[in-house]
């Protein structure tokens, strides 16, 4: 509730104007009745200002409830927008580790469906319960004045409205989702049988995957029909019940007005009261069901926003200072706490036992790359080459042993500015929603075309952007232009190069390049390597054989290191790499990427 | 995105990304839910105007509802009790406001306990109707809806389904899946919500019209008078909330997507230290979205008050007119208080109507076209008379064969205009067990040539055969039954790694799975995996890598105990490790079958017993290993180079 805080004023005025617009809903049955009493009377007279005072009483209402409406979705909207605010920069501040363990869309969710139901629940709902509840006060408070015994009769079936209403609120809510859970794992059985209908049709399977899609529909069918009960059976039930209490005042009211006992009036206000309770009764249920659900959301939510982030730089830490980009490691090993991609299947004692824990990504490693210089790291995939390079820009800190950029612990060092002499280019090559040249300028926003332009150059991006239907303005990534493989790795190399950073990670960077325009980029890459140290992960030899020096990893253990010469000659696994894994793709891809591009244009 | 050869054989541009597509339609949808910008009234007599074309027959939508209707006919019996319900219940709803007024005219005033005792029992006894008729008819109508609706999505299902490949590549998945999931919910919301709230709105509706008008007609036109003063307020709120509330959507989703696109890209945003950044964009779009939302709110705060505000003006005018008739005696104190009670369930049918013509808009484009989709034929059936080969041989041959990914290339060829052939003029014959190695850059046509073989496409021109069977008149599944085919990515379905090897073959005893996996070298991963062969592999196999997965497709593949094996760069996108496992069990895996391999290793190919080198759909040359270099051609020169660059 901490987050109401600096809207106490709006809420309380709020609450007032709610409270007041409440008054004014209850007095006007009361001057329905006193009208009806008139009218019996046949005091032509009074009817005329109990009138007016019916109009004055809704349009006070009316400018109470538009203040309150005004101010309570002011201050909602405020609260949404702190929580938001809060979430993003929460998750901005979380270190790479924690994104593993963590599904996107759960994620996603937090950010959206939970946000809301709190946003919904701060904003209307306590607003609404107490309005709710003064409106039932209220009215129980006039009808027992008018009227004890008649009110107690009437208002019987009221705990159990409220009760019911808040029941199915409860029911039908989990009840709901789960539809919309198993409307999901529809759409994912539709879509991979969409996406794999080659498969279908070249295995004949078709008819097995029809009884599959009809497991899932009707899976749909039953769960649709639970809430369809659901709602059939608490409906009328909620509906029901107030019709019950206005039957007794019709039966015993009726009788005390005919033995003189209450006056019509106070009969015809009686049932007006019943009929305007009926709302604010199944209100209070309903809001009461989406407290609930706001408990559970904001619990969802502080789970994330307590967890403190764990890599952050140390208080008043000095910025890296200037230096050549020499790289240490000491007896570092790593050992990755989540793995996402690990199968649910606790309990089942057959398997391996060693696999459940995490083996270790790296082992004891014990490196030094001098400033400058240009190392490659080769090894089968899982050989732990990403992690090691993830270590150099502090992505994860290692569970033994430091690493020392310049000579200097980076755990010590103020993050963004280790960070910012680090650039990186990974294998999947992500890119922004935006231009062309905003991705190329991510790392420095304020960069000039030209030097854009430059930094495309010299990595061949240069001559397919233009071609681009808006050139560098051109907005790509997921909601833009899609653009190859090839054509990404080559904005992402820019995007590293204008950077300018001390340090060059290129992971697996061309990888999607065919051989020519590989040689292409090369040239450039070697201007660029010049005067930084740069790491390069590659299956390629002719990415290898820029470097000065090759590092032969296994199993998150260096094997070897030395020069490509050196390495064939003495180290068998190595070679074995390097004939089996290095050469290959040339031989038939080689013009797979001018075909694209002119497939594209 | 993954580009497959046939988009960029066929010629697509950039225009016609299906991602692009996709946004388009989407965005069409969007424009057609929510761009009228009418009011509610209005609304209410488009509804109704649009249902009487409908009746009439004027569009041809007449025949598609009617075909809806008939989705229904399996369970006409429940229909008819919905019905009743609906007509039953509506009409106790409408009761107590009168019978209240009753109450008070016939018991109360004139003292008559008897009457007042029947007037309340006759209360309870509508309100008692009332509630079991809404819970039959809520029932009965969610189960017909929902089942008639189940019916149809499996029908969609089993339609795509029947629809040759070459469909596929030509439709966006986005837009297929949809067919079968939100435009069927949006026919259940027509189907269940809409009709019902169609007829019980319209009931009460016309109902509490009648009722007003035969219990006091003068008094009832007093009522009618504020209704032009709803109108004009639904008129104002429609047309300044739509443009509003378009605005949230727009801005949520805005918030959605970028939060999505950082958390995708979040490596890149730790690696070069840009968290501020995203922060200040995100504080941008949270802003602008929660000023959207207050203009709604504001809107809001107008509206609903002032709708309650029209309630007690139409109470007060009914109670001073009422009043005064009642004061000159020529009216009942019971006729005004069941006024009363009138007026309040009065504005419910108006509200209710109003949103049913979105739903009907809705429902009825969701109608449209899932009926394009039923009304496209599948379009490479059976032949009449199509014959099952019984167990092949495995020779392929092909005689002139001509190919081209667009169906008119014929036509076009004779009105002289170029065509863009995918294959051209190719004439082979492979005879039953030899290894047949397809070589060519990327669109030279080498995965087209497997998908003639496995009869996805037919050639425009020429025939394929196999064992002498025009595939043209061989039942497709049972030619496809004798196929396996490996593709580039290892697809897998949801479910274990055993009931994906078993994919093709699911009645397999469990010592043939082992044997088959043992044959390809997996034997080693899978027991590593938490649950071994019942691990679950995910939603297309993502629990696994790539390698993994390729060699559960290779298992998968040679379980089926194919005649014919087509390994589609079936490793190139596997690690090296993987790479040379599999390459111990393709030995095994292509004894004693005819095999089609697309690969990039030169070892693969040296082992073929014929290798083809295909340039723009043509046959460039073929022969063995040997031969080709003998004879100096382009297979010569890719060698040369390739070995030039392993040198390097």
């Amino acid at each position: 509730m901490g987050f109401l805080r600096p809207h106490r004023r709006a809420l309380w005025g709020s609450l007032v104007f709610a409270w007041a617009a409440m008054g004014m809903t209850v007095l006007i049955p009361w001057l329905v009745g006193r009208t009806v009493d008139a009218i019996e009377r046949q005091d032509e007279g009074a009817l005329l200002p109990l009138a007016g005072a019916i109009i004055a009483a809704a349009t006070l209402r009316v400018g109470l409830t538009v203040v309150r409406r005004v101010v309570a979705g002011k201050v909602s909207l405020a609260v949404e927008f702190d929580l938001r605010e809060r979430f993003y920069r929460h998750l901005q501040a979380q270190e790479l580790g924690f994104f593993d363990g963590q599904q996107t869309g759960q994620l996603m969710s937090r950010a959206t469906v939970d946000l809301q139901s709190i946003r919904f629940f701060l904003g209307y709902g306590l607003i609404f319960i107490t309005q709710n509840l003064l409106t039932v006060t209220l009215a129980t408070a006039v009808m027992l004045a008018m009227q004890p015994e008649l009110a107690l009769l009437a208002l019987a079936p009221a705990p159990i409205v409220v009760f019911a209403a808040a029941r199915y609120n409860r029911a039908s809510r989990p009840a709901l989702q789960e539809v919309q859970q198993r409307i999901a794992e529809l759409t994912a059985e539709a879509e991979e049988n969409v996406s794999g209908i080659r498969i279908v049709k070249a295995f004949a399977r078709e008819e097995h995957q029809l009884h599959r899609f009809q497991r899932a529909v009707a899976r749909v069918f039953d769960q649709s029909i639970y809430t369809t009960r659901l709602s059939a059976i608490f409906q009328p039930l909620i509906g029901f019940l107030p019709q019950l209490g206005t039957a007794l005042v019709l039966l015993v009211g009726g009788r005390q007005v005919i033995d003189g006992n209450l006056s019509l009036g106070d009969f015809t206000a009686f049932y007006t009261y019943l009929v305007i309770l009926a709302g604010p009764l199944r209100m209070l249920g309903v809001a009461l069901g989406m407290g609930q659900r706001a408990i559970a959301s904001g619990n969802r939510l502080f789970e994330i926003l307590d967890r403190e982030p764990r890599i952050t730089s140390p208080p008043r830490a000095a910025p890296l200072p200037p230096g050549p980009g020499q790289v240490e490691m000491r007896g570092v090993s790593l050992r990755y706490e989540t793995s996402p991609a690990t199968v649910d299947g606790a309990g089942d004692g057959s398997v391996m036992p060693e696999i459940r824990e995490n083996a270790p990504a790296l082992e004891d490693i014990d490196l030094d790359v001098a400033g400058g210089s240009t190392v490659a790291l080769v090894g089968p995939s899982g050989s732990g080459k990403t992690s090691l390079v993830a270590l150099v820009a502090r992505l994860y800190d290692p569970s033994e042993g430091e690493v020392l950029v310049d000579g200097i612990d980076v755990q010590g060092v103020e993050l963004g500015s280790l960070r910012s002499e680090i650039a990186f280019v990974a294998d999947d090559s992500f890119l922004f929603s935006a231009s062309v040249a905003e991705n190329i300028a991510y790392a420095r926003p304020g960069a000039t075309r030209d030097e854009v332009v430059r930094a495309a150059r010299r990595t061949q991006a240069d001559g397919f952007i233009g071609d681009l239907p808006g050139g560098y303005d051109t907005v790509v990534g997921e909601r833009g232009l899609t653009l190859s493989g090839g054509q990404r790795q080559r904005v992402a190399i820019a995007r590293a190069l204008l950077a300018d950073p001390r340090i060059l990670i290129l992971d697996d960077a061309t990888s999607s390049v065919d051989a020519t325009t590989e040689r292409a980029i090369r040239d450039g890459l070697e201007e660029v390597m010049t005067g930084r140290t740069t790491f390069v992960i590659a299956h390629r030899l002719s990415t290898v054989s820029l470097a000065d020096e090759v590092i032969v990893l296994d199993g998150g253990r260096i094997v070897d290191r030395g020069t490509h010469e050196e390495l064939l000659g003495r180290c068998g696994f190595y070679a074995e790499i390097a004939e089996h894994g290095l050469a290959d793709s040339v031989f038939l891809q080689r013009d797979l990427e001018q075909r694209e591009e002119m497939a594209r244009l | 995105m993954r580009r497959s050869e046939e988009p960029s054989a066929n010629g697509r541009s950039n225009g016609d990304d299906p991602e692009i597509i996709r946004a388009e339609e989407e965005l069409e949808e969007e424009e057609a839910a929510y761009s009228p910008e009418r009011n509610r009234l209005q609304e209410v007599f488009l509804l109704f105007a649009a249902l009487w074309r409908l009746l009439r027959g004027e569009d041809d939508r007449g025949r598609k509802v009617r075909w809806m209707f008939g989705l229904l006919r399996p369970y006409r019996g429940r229909v008819a009790v919905t019905a009743v319900a609906l007509v039953i219940g509506t009409a106790a709803g409408l009761a107590p406001p009168y019978l209240a007024g009753k109450a008070i005219d016939s018991g109360i005033q004139t003292k008559d306990v008897a009457a007042l005792n029947l007037v309340v029992a006759a209360f309870v006894g509508a309100a008692i109707v009332y509630a079991v008729a809404t819970l039959v008819q809520t029932y009965t109508v969610g189960w017909v809806g929902t089942r008639a609706l189940q019916d149809l999505r499996e029908r969609v299902f089993a339609h795509i389904q029947a629809m040759s490949i070459g469909f596929f590549t030509r439709r966006s998945p986005g837009v297929l899946i949809s067919r079968m999931t939100n435009d069927i919910e949006a026919l259940n919301q027509l189907v269940s919500d809409g009709v019902v709230t169609l007829f019980s709105a319209t009931m009460t509706l016309i109902g509490v019209v009648v009722i007003l008008l035969i219990l006091n007609p003068t008094l009832a036109l007093v009522t009618f008078v504020t209704f032009p003063l709803l109108a004009i307020a639904s008129v104002i709120f429609r047309i300044v909330s739509t443009g509003a509330y378009r605005a949230t959507r727009e801005r949520i989703a805005a918030i959605t997507a970028y939060l999505q696109e950082t958390l995708s890209g979040v490596r890149v945003v730790r690696s070069f230290g840009q968290e501020r950044r995203h922060n200040d964009r995100m504080t941008e779009l949270n802003d602008a979205n929660r000023e959207a939302n207050l203009r709604t709110v504001y809107l809001n705060a107008a509206y609903f008050p002032a709708v309650e505000l029209l309630s007690a003006v139409g109470t007060a005018v009914i109670l001073l007119y009422g009043g005064y008739e009642v004061v000159n005696g020529s009216l009942e104190v019971g006729i005004v208080v069941a006024f009363v009670g009138y007026l309040a369930t009065f504005f419910d049918p108006i509200q209710q109507l109003s949103q049913l013509y979105t739903t009907y808009q809705q429902g009825m484009a969701a109608l449209d076209k899932i009926f394009d989709l039923l009304d496209t034929e599948p379009d490479m059936t059976d032949a009449p008379g199509a014959v099952d080969p019984g167990p092949l041989r495995g020779e392929i041959s092909m005689e002139g064969i001509c190919f081209s990914y667009a169906d008119d290339a014929l036509e076009r060829q004779e009105e002289g205009e170029a065509v863009d052939w995918a294959l051209r003029d190719v004439d082979l014959h492979v005879p039953a067990g030899q290894t047949l190695a397809l070589v060519g850059a990327t669109g030279a046509g080498k995965s087209t040539f497997a998908k003639l073989v496995s009869r996805f496409y037919d050639p425009q021109r020429g025939r394929v055969e196999i064992d002498g069977h025009n595939l043209r008149g061989v039942q497709q599944r049972a030619l496809r039954r004798q196929l396996g085919i490996v593709p580039q990515e290892g697809f897998l379905f949801s479910g274990t790694v055993r009931e994906n090897i078993a994919f093709g073959r699911p009645e397999a005893t469990p010592e043939e799975i082992e044997s088959a996996v043992a044959a390809v070298g997996a034997t080693d991963f899978i027991s590593m995996l938490p649950d071994g062969f019942e691990t679950e592999v995910g939603e297309r196999g993502i629990q696994l890598s790539a390698g993994q997965r390729q060699l559960v497709a290779f298992a998968r593949a040679l379980l089926a105990e194919p005649r014919i094996l087509i390994l589609d760069e079936a490793t190139s996108n596997v690690d090296v490790r993987t790479e040379k496992v599999i390459e111990r069990g393709l030995e095994r895996l292509l004894a004693g079958r005819t095999a089609i391999v697309i690969a990039h290793r030169l070892s693969t190919i040296r082992r073929a017993g014929k290798i083809v080198v295909l340039e723009d759909g043509e046959i460039a040359e073929s022969g063995t290993h040997d031969e080709l270099i003998e004879a100096g051609g382009a297979y010569a020169r890719l060698y040369g180079a390739w070995a030039e660059s392993a040198a390097a």
